[in-house]
């Protein structure tokens, strides 16, 4: 008897761990790993996304490759990360430089710059929308007063502007975030450091060069990286709400399309190749990513 | 010449600041102030305040967006999401942090595999593979999906809590008669609730203002939650600026409001959230 519940109990502790693991594989298998094998999968079929589907070998890519619709939807995916990368941890640094030594309002600024975290990008992307309006849009109504009439653009109606003014959308969405991170960051750096460089005669663009930096380093590449992939694949929401791509395919950026090529053209396997060229090239960050975080999760 | 060389930088310093909190705040201003305004004063009076507090602009979009149905749904969806996501991720994070058994190692990389492969690559294939499901269209199967998605950083997050934890909490609760299960339970979850309510603002907020996919996978008006019914209403009544505005901030205002009670926990959260996971 008491041998045979030991033998019980051996077997429940054997079975524990993977009935206690089953069901986050059981979820992630049906979600992420089945969608990608299956788009991976249909991305060699020509497929409407109902009717029969039909092989055509890797057609679907050389289509893409010689599509400029796709390739300038990159361009911009492109343009539009570089932008907001570089601006969200610009003015996000910037930011928390200035109130790091604050001591009256810190609060105040960081609880109201880190507001718009929260915010849906529906919400946003329709408000900024009305901000940009030609006629009843508070921002053209700003220039005037000031005198800066020369200023006033088509937001979102032009070609050539339209684009940085979605980005801009997305950098004000998360400036506080990454103010928060730098804040962090600029926190930990020891004072010793700063007032031996003083001694030193150092001014405040060296010490900025040659303490504060190496010593946010991390922080600083954790923060590119948010901002990067963010910007690779968030981009589809502010731009589906305000201008969908348009005018004239200016803000198209690749998901955008993607989406259209699959719902408008009802052409889904082409969709699907354009999904896994799009993974491939954000892979690369991506893995980047996955190494910084998990560095210093030592799995033995 | 010290003392006004200091000031002058400061005056810098703050009118720049001052200038980030009101393009930051304003914004969220305008939209409360252009949701209260009649038609005719929101074309007139574009900064200021309203002329008249026009209250109804709320009950007639709340009532033409169908907005309680909505907001219901995105609870629904919200909740169910959380309820799936805590317990499974916990649960898997815990015997892949604690307890030696084969294919341990195999299992956590596997599930770690998800965080390479962004949501919006998914988008198309996920939305195929649940119509195969049947779960198109359903705040259930969404809910589902939301999960499914979030396993990847859930488990990476309450991994790195449980790693953490020493060895004799459990061997002494094991010696008072628990078995692996009943000290998971009692002894070490409730210890790891900071991980749990990174998960629980990180994630849910994450699934609360959830968009694409959404728009991809519910179609009808029953379904719809909160950000694609918002977008439903401004297509359909761009017109009327004012109940559009109204909508939005019936949208916006409970957040804000949690936001603020509870900021702590949401930057809190929010920051580690993004940057552990």
């Amino acid at each position: 008897m008491v041998r045979e519940r030991q033998r019980n109990g051996k077997l429940v502790n054997k079975i524990f761990p993977y009935c206690m693991t089953a069901p986050a594989i059981i979820l992630f298998v049906l979600f992420v790993i089945a969608p990608f094998i299956y788009g991976l999968y249909t991305s060699f079929f020509q497929w409407d996304g109902l009717s029969e589907m039909k092989y055509i070998g890797t057609q679907n890519y050389s289509f893409v490759f010689q599509d400029k619709n796709y390739w300038s939807a990159l361009g911009n995916t492109f343009k539009y990360a570089l932008v907001v990368t570089v601006l969200k941890n610009g003015l996000g640094l910037a930011l928390a430089l200035l109130i790091v030594k604050q001591v009256r309002g810190k609060g105040l600024f960081r609880t109201s710059l880190y507001m718009p975290v929260t915010f849906s990008y529906v919400v946003i992307g329709v408000l900024w929308t009305w901000i940009y309006n030609p006629t009843f849009g508070i921002l053209n109504s700003f220039l005037t007063k000031v005198g800066l009439g020369s200023l006033i653009q088509g937001w979102l109606s032009d070609p050539n502007v339209a684009l940085y003014s979605v980005a801009w959308v997305d950098i004000w969405k998360w400036i506080g975030f990454h103010m928060v991170l730098y804040l962090a960051g600029l926190q930990g750096v020891p004072n010793e450091l700063y007032e031996a460089a003083e001694i030193d005669g150092a001014g405040k663009f060296q010490k900025f060069w040659s303490i504060t930096l190496p010593q946010i380093n991390g922080i600083l590449v954790v923060n590119v990286l948010l901002a990067i992939t963010g910007a690779f694949v968030n981009n589809y929401n502010l731009i589906n709400v305000m201008t969908d791509g348009g005018p004239f395919g200016s803000t198209e950026v690749a998901l955008t399309y993607i989406v259209r090529t699959a719902f408008d053209y009802r052409n889904v396997g082409k969709a699907n190749a354009m999904s896994m060229i799009l993974f491939a090239i954000v892979l690369v960050i991506g893995f980047l990513q996955f190494r910084v975080m998990t560095k210093e999760d030592n799995y033995e | 010449m010290r003392k006004k060389k200091v000031t002058i930088g400061s005056v810098f310093r703050w009118a720049i600041l001052l200038f980030f909190l009101v393009i930051t705040i304003y914004p969220v201003i305008w939209m409360i102030f252009g949701s209260l305004k009649t038609t005719g004063d929101f074309y007139t009076n574009i900064w200021g305040i309203p002329d008249t507090f026009h209250i109804s602009n709320y009950i007639e979009a709340w009532e033409r967006g169908g907005l309680g149905r909505k907001y219901l749904n995105s609870i629904l969806v919200t909740g169910l999401f959380l309820l799936i996501i805590i317990p499974v991720n916990c649960c898997a994070a815990y015997v892949l942090a604690r307890v030696r058994f084969k294919g341990r190692k195999l299992i956590y990389m596997f599930l770690l595999v998800g965080m390479m492969i962004p949501a919006g690559i998914l988008g198309m294939p996920t939305y195929s593979v649940a119509l195969k499901l049947g779960l198109v269209d359903s705040v259930w199967g969404i809910a589902f999906v939301y999960a499914g998605q979030a396993v990847s950083f859930g488990v990476f997050l309450m991994r790195s809590f449980y790693v953490s934890l020493p060895q004799s909490l459990e061997d002494a609760a094991m010696i008072d008669g628990c078995n692996r299960f009943q000290s998971f339970v009692k002894v070490v979850l409730p210890l790891t609730k900071p991980g749990i309510m990174i998960q629980v603002v990180f994630s849910g907020l994450n699934t609360w203002n959830e968009y694409f996919l959404s728009s991809i996978m519910l179609r009808s008006e029953e379904a719809k939650t909160l950000p694609v019914g918002i977008m439903t209403f401004v297509g359909e009544y761009s017109t009327d600026f004012p109940q559009m505005f109204a909508a939005l901030t019936a949208a916006t205002m409970p957040l804000i409001i949690i936001y603020l009670l509870a900021q702590k926990q949401f930057i809190e959260g929010l920051t580690a959230g993004a940057t552990k996971g």
